[in-house]
């Protein structure tokens, strides 16, 4: 106990020392991370070359530092301008961009910023304490249990779908039968791919993404001549820090929020396979299910911003704990840094800790610096990133398109990727016009082919048992939990609805 | 039933866009998994046969709308003239354009015109000098940051080449 504790201070002020290296990647995993197709995994692999010749050290701290910068960096464009930089900023908008169009975008980053960091901050913190506990969820959670899982996250569609339950329902069914095309994952018998061979490996997220947010997004904003209201326009001639420090306040006054969130986040982050999109989605439903407002949701609340980016960082310090302990990485990230760990000759699982204790520990310091660096020299341009907003529609629509359908381009540098970001663009424009929820579809292309992977390898091991399905006591639990979260909160609105009745029956008539 | 002009009947044919597409795509998956082995239908068979319910009672209920003068076929709020008046109908074009030409024109020469032309049409041909320096600042841009910097590989067309000759000749 004494030895770690001194070798974790030592490894404090060392990872401390590396300010240099930290604070300008933190910028760069801003810019990555806020440009769909350019996520810390592209980025690292593009940047190789360069992590290669650096120490073990500086290259291990700038690639931590990168993926929870591009992670951060992923929500930014999602709250001004609706476009999340990646999947796992997916449902961040769903709030974030209702709170820009009423002029309070500065407000939502520092919110956003605080949670995230806050939320990175603390599972790190966990992650490091509970290590051997953690790297055991792994092991537990099998294709059953990733069903029920899954289905936490898909049950959000309902929730988009109260409005109109039908058309909801459409939306997050078509989406799910997006999500299905391409092979299947026993047989590799393709399916629905109109022929084409780059959809035999599924419909791939970035365009999907790119189109039915950024694409169809343009085509809507031009009808304005900002994105912003009138007043919030008036408001925001007048820039200040009162609004930063409003938006700080707001998400430290909901501490115990951002703390379950970015526990989900930590535990669906150490299952391999799992990311921070189904974390999002799962931790904005939970946050929904289990609010005094629901009805709120969607219409730029606080805790509906608060919890998909609390969850998407706990995710981030969740992947290295299989990586680290059981060499086995969590994500794509995780996978690049493997491979420069490898390169450097440093051996993986339980050894870690005993041979390099520096290198396991000090990936852990080099993330807490990093939030903790960041939430210090990010807050204070919140003020100037929200100006975004201030520029006129007809300068920014183009620029969107132009650089988001070369960004979905990026990632299999497919050209055919460029015209299904337009296709999914023109869905999504006519979902937007007739009143379907686009982050319903999106939903359903993320979550459908996973759950379908988990579902097929569950009936493949059971023989086409559909009762394995409620074999195993963890998933047991967790089917109990599911059904919990989707019957408490209609019990819940219920019974604040039979109360606020017998409080006006109550009120004597003058 | 005469109607309210204050509330005009609910324009359907746009809503229905989306559910004919569903079905349409969803018969098409069909047809592309029948004779494939079990693994490949079940959770299509599934999620495709709820889509198809879904959209089913979404039709019964137009139908229903329909009947009672609830609501017309019309398309008034996916297409309207306001779209030729924004210029969405131009910028729709030069997107589609800037697809089909960016592997032969490279990048930053297509995200200039595409640029320059969108900005252009969306603000009626006001402030041209402004659009085109903005939009080689943003071209420019992207090629420093995207090739020259990251060396990305996006796609590269005369002007690039000619940087990349100029660059390596010092």
């Amino acid at each position: 106990m004494g030895d770690t504790a001194t070798i974790l201070t030592e490894v404090f002020f060392e990872t401390i020392s590396f300010w240099w290296v930290i604070v300008p990647t933190i910028f760069l995993g801003l810019i990555v991370g806020g440009i769909p197709g350019f996520s810390a995994a592209n980025t690292i692999i593009i940047l190789m070359p360069l992590t290669l010749s650096m120490s073990l050290e500086t290259g291990l701290i700038f690639m931590v530092s990168l993926y929870c910068s591009a992670r951060m960096g992923a929500g930014i464009p999602a709250i001004l301008v609706n476009i999340p930089g990646t999947a796992g900023a997916a449902a961040t908008p769903l709030d974030g961009y209702p709170m820009t169009k009423q002029g309070k975008g500065q407000q939502a980053l520092a919110m956003t910023f605080v949670a995230s960091s806050l939320g990175g901050l603390l599972t790190t913190i966990i992650a490091l304490a509970a290590m051997p506990l953690l790297a055991r969820v792994g092991f537990y959670m099998h294709s059953v249990e990733m069903i029920v899982v899954m289905l936490f996250g898909i049950s959000l569609i309902a929730s988009i779908a109260a409005q109109d339950m039908l058309k909801g329902l459409i939306a997050g069914f078509l989406g799910l039968m997006i999500g299905s095309i391409g092979t299947d994952v026993v047989y590799a018998t393709p399916r629905g791919t109109f022929g084409f061979l780059e959809l035999y490996d599924g419909v791939p997220l970035i365009p999907a993404l790119v189109g039915l947010f950024a694409v169809s997004e343009a085509f809507m904003i031009i009808e304005k001549r900002l994105i912003i209201t009138e007043d919030a326009q008036k408001a925001m001639a007048r820039p200040s820090w009162h609004a930063t420090f409003e938006g700080v306040g707001i998400a430290f006054k909901r501490w115990w929020h951002i703390t379950w969130t970015s526990l989900i986040g930590l535990v669906i982050g150490v299952i391999p396979g799992a990311g921070a999109s189904i974390a999002s989605f799962v931790a904005y439903q939970q946050s929904r299910s289990f609010s005094k407002t629901p009805e709120k949701y969607g219409t730029g609340h606080p805790e509906g911003l608060i919890a998909p980016e609390s969850a998407n960082n706990g995710v981030t310090s969740g992947t290295l704990v299989p990586l680290l302990v059981l060499g086995i990485p969590g994500g794509a990230t995780a996978a690049i840094m493997l491979v420069v760990m490898q390169f450097h000759g440093v051996s993986f699982g339980p050894s870690l800790f005993e041979e390099s204790p520096k290198v396991g520990y000090g990936m852990f310091m080099a993330m807490a610096v990093s939030y903790f660096l960041m939430i210090l020299t990010i807050l204070p341009l919140s003020r100037y990133m929200s100006r975004v907003t201030t520029v006129p529609t007809i300068y920014l629509a183009p620029m969107i398109i132009s650089f988001t359908l070369v960004g979905a381009f990026v990632p299999r540098e497919y050209m055919f990727d460029m015209y299904l970001a337009l296709a999914f663009g023109i869905l999504g424009y006519i979902a937007r016009r007739t009143g379907y929820h686009v982050a319903a579809i999106l939903i359903g292309v993320i979550l459908g082919p996973l759950l379908e992977r988990y579902f097929l390898w569950s009936l493949k091991k059971s023989d086409g048992d559909i009762s394995i399905l409620f074999s195993s006591t963890l998933g047991n639990i967790l089917w109990v939990g599911l059904v919990l979260s989707l019957i408490v909160p209609i019990w819940l609105d219920m019974r604040r609805k039979k109360n606020a009745q017998k409080d006006q029956e109550e009120i004597p008539i003058q | 039933m005469p109607l309210d002009p204050k509330d005009p009947p609910r324009q359907l044919g746009g809503e229905l866009v989306i559910p004919v597409l569903a079905v349409a795509f969803t018969l098409y998956y069909f047809s592309s998994i029948w004779n494939s082995p079990w693994t490949a239908q079940v959770s299509a068979f599934m999620v495709g046969g709820i889509l198809l319910l879904v959209c089913a009672m979404f039709f019964l209920r137009a139908i229903l709308w329909l009947s009672r003068g609830q609501a017309s076929l019309g398309f008034g709020n996916l297409f309207s003239i306001e779209d030729l008046r924004t210029g969405r109908i131009g910028l729709i074009a030069t997107t589609v354009a800037f697809c089909v030409f960016i592997d032969q024109l490279g990048f930053t020469l297509t995200t200039f015109l595409f640029l320059a032309l969108s900005m252009i049409i969306l603000s009626k041909g006001k402030s041209p000098l402004l659009i085109v320096a903005i939009s080689a600042v943003m071209a420019l841009g992207g090629w420093a940051v995207f090739i020259w910097a990251f060396d990305t590989r996006f796609p590269r067309g005369w002007f690039e080449g000619v940087m990349q000759a100029v660059i390596a000749n010092g």
